[in-house]
């Protein structure tokens, strides 16, 4: 028979992995007062263990899980072990992905008190965000290849085909090898857009931003599309505080103007010259606010749904475009961390607003 | 065989017509929508005697209304339609579901992926015998 070890042993040896685990243990009673706090939960909130003892868990714990909390505690004192997962701050420390684990403590018969164990599992939680994202990007893809890559393949194919049976240097030849010729530039461009997607998403870094002055990149734009604002009569009135600055990577802010304002020149309405105003609000420690609002011919938004800055999907059937630029506008405003939204009315225009913190 | 192209791009608009027309298809029975919008206000305007075309070959991926709404739309002139007009869903994808979702609109008689060739115009022109002797 086996000598059991002398309780002292034991003690030892539960004491030590209370004090040295990384895991955050409290025992609580019933009413959610902390009896005992190991010292991963002392130095989570940044407290001695006096301010911590005989304290409810809820001074530690934001308003908003502190309803699911109680409620968990509750289902342990019926004899369960309770898990689950949340997202919080505990005390003054920054908001962590949690696995809770909360487990009765039994004493002749009775649930006495709860023990808690919550391990911090935020690495693993973004690196599966990271995954799920990354697979929708590969969905796309596959969406793309499917339709984009192959509409144009598709007609080159057909066209070759019928190449054979036309008569050389008819009109009918002359115009299947001119189609074929703008399907193969599709095919091509398609190709060539893929890669400027992948250049973006592989820089996908603020390792590259700056202070830029906003004036001056819009400036710039404004300049470079001068000629053709000119030629439809349009106007651009630019209202940036001169000293303001965003951190920001100079060349997506660049392109996100241009494709902006060039969107603006494209699907201006007839009836009316068009008017485009660039606004931006901000400073020092606050977030940017830019907006560029035109009176254009507006898209119908409830029809566009989500479909607004998804690549290749297209609102101006009657104008060209391919449906590149909202979506690349869309990247290269995530990339640097801030975040595009619309608001379009068909007849009467359309304002895009862009927040970086 | 009276047949109606509705298709965004041009040179799918000119492919299709032309590889009709080297099937012995008469190049002024083939009619065409470049605009999904266009093409549904043409059949909902159309009055209870208005000569119907035999055939409809329609795109799915296009702007504003892809292939499917415009199915989606012309739902409430299916009874109307139905023996009289039969739509081909033809399409550059090669997506699998394509096939199983077209099977749920009784006027879709077949998904064709493109481009169209010979033994599918010919088949489609049998079929059109068959349903509809002279």
């Amino acid at each position: 028979m086996k000598a059991t070890p002398p309780i002292a042993t034991c003690e030892v040896r539960f004491r030590s992995l209370f004090d040295n685990t990384p895991e955050l243990i409290l025992y609580q009673n019933e009413k959610a007062t902390i009896l005992d706090a190991n010292p991963a939960f002392l130095a989570l909130v940044a407290e001695p263990k006096d301010r911590v003892v005989d304290h409810s868990y809820n001074d530690f714990l934001p308003p908003a899980v502190q309803p699911l909390f109680a409620e968990k505690l509750q289902e342990a004192f019926t004899g369960k072990t309770v898990r689950f997962d949340m997202y919080a701050a505990q005390g003054q420390s920054a908001p962590r992905h949690w696995d809770v684990m909360k487990v009765p403590l039994w004493e002749n018969g009775a649930v006495v008190g709860v023990h808690m164990v919550a391990r911090d599992i935020t690495e693993k939680v973004l690196a599966q965000q990271e995954v799920v994202a990354q697979n929708q990007d590969l969905q796309q893809f596959t969406y793309i290849v499917s339709h984009n890559l192959r509409a144009p393949l598709a007609s080159a194919l057909g066209l070759a085909d019928l190449l054979g049976t036309e008569e050389p240097g008819s009109t009918y030849f002359e115009e299947t090898r001119t189609h074929l010729l703008t399907s193969l530039h599709q095919l091509d461009r398609v190709l060539r857009d893929m890669n400027t997607i992948l250049a973006i998403r592989d820089q996908k870094s603020l390792a590259e931003a700056e202070a830029v002055p906003l004036a001056e990149v819009v400036q710039q734009v404004v300049q470079n599309l001068q000629e053709a604002l000119d030629q439809c009569g349009g106007t651009m009135r630019v209202a940036i505080p001169a000293g303001l600055s965003v951190r920001a990577n100079r060349a997506y802010l660049y392109s996100i103007f241009f494709n902006l304002l060039s969107n603006a020149l494209q699907y201006r309405a007839d009836e009316r010259p068009l008017e485009v105003t660039v606004t931006a609000t901000g400073g020092e420690g606050q977030e940017t606010r830019m907006t560029v609002a035109d009176n254009g011919s507006g898209f119908d938004q409830e029809q566009a749904g989500d479909d607004v800055f998804k690549l290749y999907k297209r609102f101006h059937p009657h104008r060209p475009g391919r449906g590149l630029g909202l979506y690349l506008i869309k990247t290269h405003v995530e990339s640097m961390g801030g975040h595009i939204s619309v608001h379009s009315r068909v007849g009467e225009g359309t304002r895009f607003t862009i927040v970086i913190l | 065989m009276d047949t109606l192209l509705i298709d965004d791009d041009p040179t799918g608009i000119f492919l299709t017509t032309r590889l009709l027309r080297r099937e012995g298809q008469p190049t002024d029975v083939v009619t065409s929508f470049v605009s999904p919008v266009e093409a549904v206000a043409f059949f909902r305007q159309l009055g209870p005697a208005d000569a119907l075309p035999d055939v409809v070959l329609l795109d799915l991926n296009m702007p504003l209304l892809d292939g499917w709404d415009v199915l989606d739309a012309l739902k409430p002139l299916e009874a109307h339609l139905l023996g009289r007009c039969v739509v081909y869903v033809l399409t550059s994808s090669l997506a699998p579901t394509d096939a199983a979702r077209a099977r749920q609109y009784p006027l879709v008689a077949g998904v064709l992926h493109k481009p169209l060739d010979r033994m599918e115009i010919r088949a489609m022109q049998a079929r059109l015998q068959e349903t509809r002797p002279a």
